[in-house]
């Protein structure tokens, strides 16, 4: 960064500290800079110039250079194939159905918590509950396959006390969805609390004590004081959240799924998973991954954007 | 932890205060519901691991028959022995520790030298160099583009595919970034005087005082290495140099397939992985995690709190 010309010029006057000046005294931060910037130069930025390939028709003997240019071809035939259309539909589906079943459970969660005045009780639970976040979706796959299991397992053992028929529910179609919301909540709502139980601290003390005087009981302090205090997290993790609208968490579904729930529960991750690398339709994957990064960049921005209008609070 | 701590005085105040009608029966009637339900919710948490620990030390016919629940019937330990003994299990447990210590080590190296520079206001260039390391948080290459890339840049079954990209990772450098920014600038300033560089202040200075910020990153690193199949799944097919996670995965997949044929033909089952090997081999696959895990707990709650909720 610092040869070249610029020098020369500049050495010779050093009252003036010019940009590069400053540059030249800093270059010890470039260099230790460097490692981390190449990387990402190189396993980031290069892939985004590799999109191109969603407007080719990129075979990988020519490589990126001599494959053909096709336009928008790949993307016409994106909405025109019903596998997209059903993969973008289940995508969709599964996100919001974890949205409106998970996003409220950790704000409850976290408000409850905070109630709980045995400190003992209080840390064993918070210790337990934070445990599955850490665990991979392999191990908590296996943890269910034989929970959920037709048989033998401790579930359908249960529901056959009660004269229930076993239920296959990592093979059905109406099963398999909720499976998927359940363990998502089972293995991420503890580790969410995390953040609500941070954003009580910043709640003035006083506020409460306050209400105490004025007779509020729980309720009202919860409804009053707590809940609005911690609505600009709220907000802040419901943007976040809609940035990943059109993921719906490909590393769960793909240790978990099976051919027999594809219709379900087939989302455009694994769907480019299959299609990308196990058929080699590199540039309509490219397309539709393309299609997913766009929307959720688009998301995440604009939701940025209008928290910042009207609440005055963003994630930048 | 102290958001957690300075609930505590409360209590005996409330007591005092709220004798009247307010601390009547409702309100114990919501302690005693809320206690319950944290304690069902814990035991629920819990459920799956003990029933999957109780199946591991059954013996199988006992578990074929479906009769294990919580604990364990005829118990034995031969499905630990043979996990233990079995070369395909062994070998991806090595690749695993392999890949969770070279990658954690490069990892933190390369994160923590792209932190300091960062967190120096007077760099010239910064806002920009941020913006370009925060913009790939939002968007990326992709999939196929990414896959394409290792594929020509021949890094396809090497164990290093696996951790080189993930070397920069943007979250935990702002995370480490942040807290060196509140480091006190006198520090630099007066290892400067003493002519130290940059080098000796970040080695000698920033890492003895950052060591907190920097194990909880390292643990972090450590459990995702450990955790990742994803990357597996997609870079590597030569079983030498499959990791711990993908050799489970595939053990699962002879487990749902199982689920399947026991609908159609309960005696083709057998010829399965039988399940009992199974619960043993994800159980072995938990024990780090839970080694660690007390020390994870330690710091979690201050990275976390860092990371998601400064500003």
């Amino acid at each position: 960064m610092t040869d070249g010309n610029p020098n020369a010029a500049i050495a010779p006057r050093p009252n003036r500290r010019s940009v590069w000046n400053k540059i030249r005294a800093d270059r010890e931060l470039y260099l230790l800079l460097l490692p981390g910037l190449a990387a990402l130069l190189l396993f980031k930025y290069t892939p985004m110039y590799g999109i191109l390939i969603a407007f080719k028709d990129y075979n990988i003997f020519d490589g990126m250079g001599g494959s053909p240019w096709v336009g928008m071809d790949n993307f016409r035939k994106l909405f025109e194939s019903e596998d997209f259309l059903l993969v973008l539909r289940n995508t969709i589906e599964i996100s919001l159905l974890k949205l409106v079943f998970l996003f409220p459970l950790p704000i409850i969660a976290a408000i409850l918590l905070n109630e709980l005045r045995l400190m003992a009780f209080r840390r064993t639970v918070q210790t337990v509950i934070y445990l599955p976040h850490f665990l991979s979706w392999i191990i908590i796959s296996g943890l269910f396959i034989d929970l959920l299991s037709i048989n033998g397992g401790l579930v359908n053992k249960l529901l056959g006390q009660f004269g229930i028929e076993p239920i296959p529910f990592f093979l059905s179609n109406d099963y398999f969805r909720g499976v998927l919301v359940t363990t998502a909540g089972w293995k991420e709502t503890g580790w969410s609390t995390i953040v609500y139980l941070a954003a009580f601290s910043t709640i003035d003390p006083g506020l409460y004590e306050a209400a105490r005087m004025d007779g509020a009981g729980r309720w009202k302090q919860i409804r009053h004081i707590t809940l609005p205090g911690i609505s600009p997290i709220i907000v802040l993790m419901l943007i976040l959240r809609l940035g990943s609208l059109f993921t719906a968490d490909t590393e769960q579904i793909l240790a978990m799924y099976n051919s027999t729930v594809y219709k379900s529960s087939d989302i455009i991750g694994t769907y480019v998973y299959r299609m990308g690398l196990g058929k080699q339709e590199y540039s309509f994957t490219t397309a539709v991954g393309l299609f997913e990064s766009v929307i959720g960049f688009i998301l995440i921005v604009s939701g940025n954007y209008l928290s910042r209008k009207y609440l005055r609070r963003g994630i930048w | 932890m102290n958001s957690l701590t300075t609930q505590t005085p409360v209590p005996p105040r409330r007591k005092r205060r709220s004798k009247g009608i307010r601390r009547s029966w409702p309100e114990k009637l919501f302690d005693v519901c809320n206690y319950a339900l944290f304690a069902l919710i814990g035991l629920s948490t819990l459920l799956p691991f003990v029933n999957l620990l109780a199946k591991s030390l059954s013996s199988e016919e006992a578990v074929f028959a479906g009769r294990v629940g919580l604990l364990p019937i005829d118990l034995q330990f031969g499905t630990y022995r043979y996990v233990l003994e079995d070369e395909a299990f062994m070998g991806a447990l090595r690749v695993s520790v392999l890949l969770t210590v070279l990658g954690t080590a490069c990892s933190l190296l390369v994160t923590t030298l792209t932190a300091y520079p960062l967190s120096k206001p007077r760099l010239v260039g910064r806002k920009w160099l941020l913006l370009l390391f925060i913009f790939t948080m939002l968007f990326g290459g992709g999939l196929i583009p990414t896959y394409l890339l290792m594929h020509n840049l021949h890094l396809v079954n090497t164990l290093s595919v696996l951790f080189l990209p993930s070397m920069v990772n943007v979250f935990n450098m702002l995370v480490i970034k942040n807290y060196f920014e509140g480091l006190p600038d006198s520090l630099e300033e007066s290892a400067k005087l003493d002519g130290a560089g940059h080098i000796r202040i970040l080695l000698f200075i920033y890492l003895p005082l950052s060591l907190p910020v920097l194990a909880t990153i390292a643990l972090f690193f450590a459990v995702a290495f450990w955790n990742d199949y994803f990357n597996a799944m997609i870079y590597i097919s030569n079983p030498s140099l499959k990791p711990l996670q993908l050799f489970l995965k595939e053990l699962l997949v002879s487990s749902s397939d199982f689920l399947r044929n026991a609908t159609m033909n309960p005696d083709q089952a057998l010829n399965t992985a039988p399940q009992s090997i199974q619960a043993a081999s994800i159980i072995l696959a938990t024990v780090p995690i839970l080694v660690v895990y007390p020390f994870l707990q330690k710091y979690f709650v201050k990275g976390v709190l860092v990371g998601s909720v400064k500003e």
